[in-house]
């Protein structure tokens, strides 16, 4: 076997949150115990995108891959597989799409169809290790850059790769960075944007904890072509992996000469600081975020003035998303016309996905830009948990709008998005199923914006309290058509009215579950019924006696005993004694259980 | 340069405000949290405008937008009437005992939605001026806690405050008197502290708190003659009549 | 709640050695207030007095600042602090069944804490783990796929290795 044997667990968040670092200690104790001719590497990576199944194990070069790892079974892949070169059936990935069990993990459907650009490292090395990233082809954009190019040439790179910002706006990158560069007034400053704040959103997060080092790469080429000296990376309170990595991999790049003064021996200047996010989603708005290193509240200001030009303490900024940093310096080695061949006209490369929500293979995903939405939830994420039916996807987060059935076969790029009336947005993809309800997904939506909105301007702040309340009316059955009406009216003066990008978005969501959903709130309103069964008061549950086989599987799930009837014969639920837990509807084999209207006290 | 206000073209000067050259005009924009020397604070969206720059339309806050060459401003159009109209909407259902408010209220003709009116009544709508007017003339002791619609004004921990020096400015620039000010024949309460009340030597009357005095003494350097404005006034006039008495 | 405050004595020498690393600049005021929060586990009072101090700055602006990050605490939590997510994922994946079992288990609100002091439970974002949704965060451990069941389990588990450390 040759001596480049390595096993590599996955460390991220989400193999975290499973003991995969005991299950890399275990590895690591156990190949130093055992007697092995050539002894593995052992590493600890971050996240391979397939969370659900995790912790991951991949064991190079026999690209074998073995998935929910226990501690119990690490003696035993070193003893079948490290030593004998046997694999282990059991812990292999199943294909549902194919049903058949992969050996290799880049053979199956999650990743076969995917192209990796910002996530091209994670996975595969350990991200407190300069060394692994200098081993694929890591700070040579760097090195090109500075030895070979003038800072105009480096623009001109950027504006014609056509890189559009990864956060979710898709401003073009070139132009950002041109403007900024055509100021004469410094100190200028260079911001990465890692405050990820979209609910089921973790690209970011991945990228930051698995490998720091291109971002920083990302902001150095940044400094070196518009005129920077000091950078920061804004990183969110809740991510201290993230936050300790990027330490790590600052001290690290110091060290080696690519941060600090003469950067590897050029003229150039430039280092990094990472600032702490305090808990509030409103400061990854670019001007609440300068605000927030500035040392002050998150509120933002009204952006007539762009913060290219003034910015943090009123000088010319840019501020770019992490997964725009990620993508410069492969941009930068390979050349533009490399990236232009991945993705759409206008929409190149690709673009880091969350797939999470009713959706069988739940992780993160790198496409190229124009992927169909319905390869990404069928192929790639299996298709809907227990086959249920597909209802939408909300993309974008709490400024997106949700997609239906009808338009699953829209594109994924940010103009094609555009066009439904959707949003790209940061990257998360929250796939919902039947038993979604959409009411209250926008309700949801409007709770977390209420709480998260600076309160700076009357809109935002009193606008979205009072589309809450009305949504928290028709979920609770308390709503009327007259709120429904009001609900829609108010959505324009919060858009138009607001002072940021939180308030002016903040109506998508109830938009475009109204557009698409509108028969769901009806229902609401007219009828007291939740289709979905979510909204409690709004539910019941009823036995179809023709349909019932009499099995008694909800008889024997039912917490309170509300379930009588015979075996073999239908069944009937106490309506008086049922808390709608909904248990009896998830169990039945048949699908005899249906969901009726509530009973509402006026 | 040259800037359209409502069909009406107009010479701006550089670095000014929309709203700015507007009031120099005399052209009504309505706006809540604007007062001379409080200029951009973009909290109340009452001064919203449509602007035309080239051939995009587009709506923004007057009180922050710089005027630029060639702008075309409308100030009263349909959309806009109708935002401000909820604007004052969304105020009436936070305060709807507030007289201001309510002037307001029907001013815009709002129909307000009576089964989302707050039950307590909150005065303040958060224009922010008591906490600027503070900052410059006062001692920097009131401030905006919290945030969305929990935001309010207070002193730290809503405690008596150290810093306040019971001036009142924050009660005088506020646009709906929300901010509760006690006065007794000897005293003065205000953000839950009571303060003593100082009286003019020549007239008598009560007319600032002995921590103010205390304050503008330490700013100025100089011990001050416990005078009220009005006879200081009047005692600058007849300085004036005196001095020209001896001209003439 | 009963207060807690007299059980945490505010070391202020502690405080001033939290301050001392950072410089008498107020950008670093949240900084300064994340490390107390760390050390006494909230903000006490006489902190945020030493903090307005240090960087000369009127109490209100760090008091501003406290309130407004709701990553800062102003009240004392409990020694196991739950973090349940309420991300879009664990939403729709029924972060409402694991908040439900633990209000009912500790017979607390979100943003309450238990008589005894052991257990206080908050409602998040997202944590970034929507992966293993529903989540909940006990103390920087993460607990994902959670049910009714296990919620119980875990919450138990905890109480019992307290218990026996005492």
């Amino acid at each position: 076997m040759s001596s480049n044997r390595k096993i590599l667990v996955c460390c991220g968040t989400g193999c975290l949150a499973n003991n995969s670092y005991q299950v890399y200690e275990k590895f690591k104790s156990l190949t130093k115990e055992k007697e092995i001719t050539v002894k593995p590497l052992v590493k600890p990576t971050g996240c391979n995108g397939l969370c659900e199944k995790g912790p991951v194990v991949k064991i190079l070069p026999d690209d074998i891959s073995y998935f929910k790892v226990k501690v119990e079974d690490v003696e035993e892949i070193i003893e079948k597989t490290i030593i004998k070169g046997k694999i282990i059936d059991r812990l292999l990935y199943f294909d549902t799409n194919t049903k058949t069990k992969i050996t290799d993990h880049r053979n199956a459907t999650f990743y076969k169809n995917q192209h990796k650009i910002a996530l091209r490292n994670i996975g595969e090395i350990d991200p407190s290790k300069i060394e692994d990233y200098i081993e694929r082809d890591g700070y040579e954009a760097l090195k090109k850059v500075l030895f070979n190019f003038k800072p105009e040439k480096v623009l001109d790179m950027v504006e014609e790769s056509y890189l559009r910002g990864r956060g979710g706006a898709g401003f073009p990158t070139g132009i950002k960075w041109k403007t900024c560069a055509s100021y004469d007034n410094f100190p200028k400053y260079v911001i990465c944007n890692g405050d990820e704040g979209d609910p089921g959103a973790f690209m970011d997060r991945s990228i930051m904890e698995g490998d720091p080092n291109t971002v920083i790469e990302g902001m150095i080429i940044c400094a070196y072509a518009v005129g920077s000296n000091q950078g920061y990376l804004y990183i969110r309170d809740e991510y201290e992996l993230a936050r300790k990595n990027m330490q790590i991999a600052i001290d690290s790049a110091r060290e080696h000469g690519y941060l600090g003064k003469n950067i590897l021996g050029s003229s150039l200047n430039f280092d990094l600081e990472i600032v702490r996010g305090g808990g509030a989603f409103v400061c990854g708005e670019s001007s609440a975020l300068m605000a927030s290193i500035q040392g002050k509240v998150g509120e933002p200001r009204a952006k007539y003035i762009r913060s290219v030009e003034k910015g943090l303490w009123e000088q010319p900024t840019i501020l770019n998303n992490v997964e725009t940093w990620a993508n410069i310096p492969p941009i930068l080695l390979k050349g533009p016309n490399w990236f232009k061949k991945i993705g759409v006209k206008d929409n190149y490369g690709t673009k880091v996905f969350s797939l999470v929500g009713k959706v069988k293979n739940t992780g993160l995903v790198e496409v190229p830009m124009g992927s169909s939405l319905r390869n990404l939830v069928f192929e790639i994420g299996g298709g809907i948990i227990n086959d249920k039916e597909f209802k939408a996807v909300q993309t974008g987060g709490p400024s997106g709008g949700c997609i239906p059935k009808e338009h699953l076969d829209v594109n994924l790029d940010f103009d094609s998005l555009d066009d439904i009336g959707s949003m790209m947005g940061s990257g998360g993809v929250i796939v919902m199923d039947e038993n979604t309800c959409m009411v209250e997904v926008a309700r949801y939506y409007m709770e977390f914006l209420s709480e998260e909105s600076c309160g700076k301007c009357t809109t935002c702040r009193e606008g979205i309290k009072l589309m809450l309340d009305i949504l928290t009316n028709i979920t609770e059955g308390k709503g009327t058509k007259e709120d429904l009406d009001l609900l829609i009216d108010i959505c324009h003066t919060v858009e138009k009215g607001s002072l940021c990008g939180l308030g002016q978005t903040a109506p998508n969501p109830v938009k475009t579950t109204i557009e698409f959903f509108k028969d769901e709130y009806l229902e609401h309103i007219e009828n007291h019924r939740c289709p979905a069964g979510v909204c409690k008061n709004l539910t019941s549950y009823h036995i179809n006696q023709d349909e019932c086989i009499g099995c008694g599987i909800c008889a024997k799930k039912c917490p309170v005993d509300a379930i009588s009837g015979e075996p073999k014969k239908a069944h009937k639920i106490d309506q008086n004694s049922c808390i709608t837990c909904g248990e009896c509807y998830e169990n039945c084999p048949v699908d005899a259980i249906k969901i009726g209207g509530g009973i509402v006290e006026s | 340069m040259k800037v359209k206000i409502n069909g009406k073209v107009l010479n701006a000067k550089e670095g000014e405000t929309i709203l700015q050259l507007a009031k120099r005009k005399k052209i009504e924009i309505p706006s809540l949290c604007y007062k001379k020397g409080f200029e951009d604070l973009g909290r109340c969206r009452m001064c919203l405008v449509e602007i035309k720059n080239g051939r995009r339309k587009k709506i923004v806050s007057s009180c922050a937008y710089p005027v630029k060459e060639n702008l075309e401003v409308q100030t009263h159009t349909e959309e806009i009437i109708k935002i401000r109209k909820d604007i004052v909407m969304l105020m009436y259902l936070k305060s709807p005992d507030n007289k201001y408010v309510q002037k307001l209220a029907e001013e815009y003709k709002i129909d307000e939605p009576k089964k989302y009116i707050q039950k307590i009544n909150d005065d303040c709508i958060l224009c922010g001026l008591c906490v600027e007017a503070c900052r410059e003339l006062g001692t920097n002791a009131i401030s905006m806690v919290q945030r969305g619609s929990e935001k309010k004004v207070s002193t730290p921990y809503d405690d008596e405050s150290k810093d306040c020096i019971g001036c009142g400015s924050c009660a005088e620039v506020c646009p709906t008197d929300a901010i509760k000010v006690e006065e007794t024949e000897n005293t003065r309460t205000i953000w839950n502290r009571k303060f003593e009340l100082v009286s003019c030597k020549i007239c008598g009357k009560n007319y600032t708190t002995l921590e103010t005095i205390k304050y503008s003494e330490k700013l100025l350097g100089e011990e001050i003659e416990y005078i009220c404005n009005e006879c200081k006034k009047k005692i600058t006039a007849d300085t004036f009549k005196e001095s020209f008495k001896n001209i003439y | 709640m009963i207060a807690l405050e007299n059980k945490i004595e505010i070391n202020l020498k502690n405080t001033e050695k939290i301050l001392e690393k950072y410089p008498k600049n107020k950008r670093y005021t949240l900084a300064m207030l994340q490390d107390i929060q760390r050390n006494y586990e909230y903000i006490p009072k006489e902190a945020m007095y030493e903090v307005s101090k240090y960087i000369e700055s009127p109490l209100n602006e760090v008091y501003s600042i406290a309130t407004f990050y709701k990553a800062l605490s102003l009240e004392p939590k409990g020694k196991f602090v739950i973090k349940v997510c309420n991300g879009t994922a664990c939403h729709i994946r029924g972060s409402d069944k694991v908040l439900d079992e633990i209000k009912s288990s500790l017979d607390i609100q979100p943003g309450e804490t238990t008589e005894d002091g052991l257990f206080s439970v908050e409602i998040v974002n997202c944590v970034g783990a929507c992966a293993l949704a529903p989540v909940m965060v006990i103390n920087e451990k993460y607990y994902g796929n959670m049910t009714k069941d296990k919620v119980h389990k875990v919450l138990e588990k905890i109480r019992r290795d307290n218990n026996e450390q005492q």
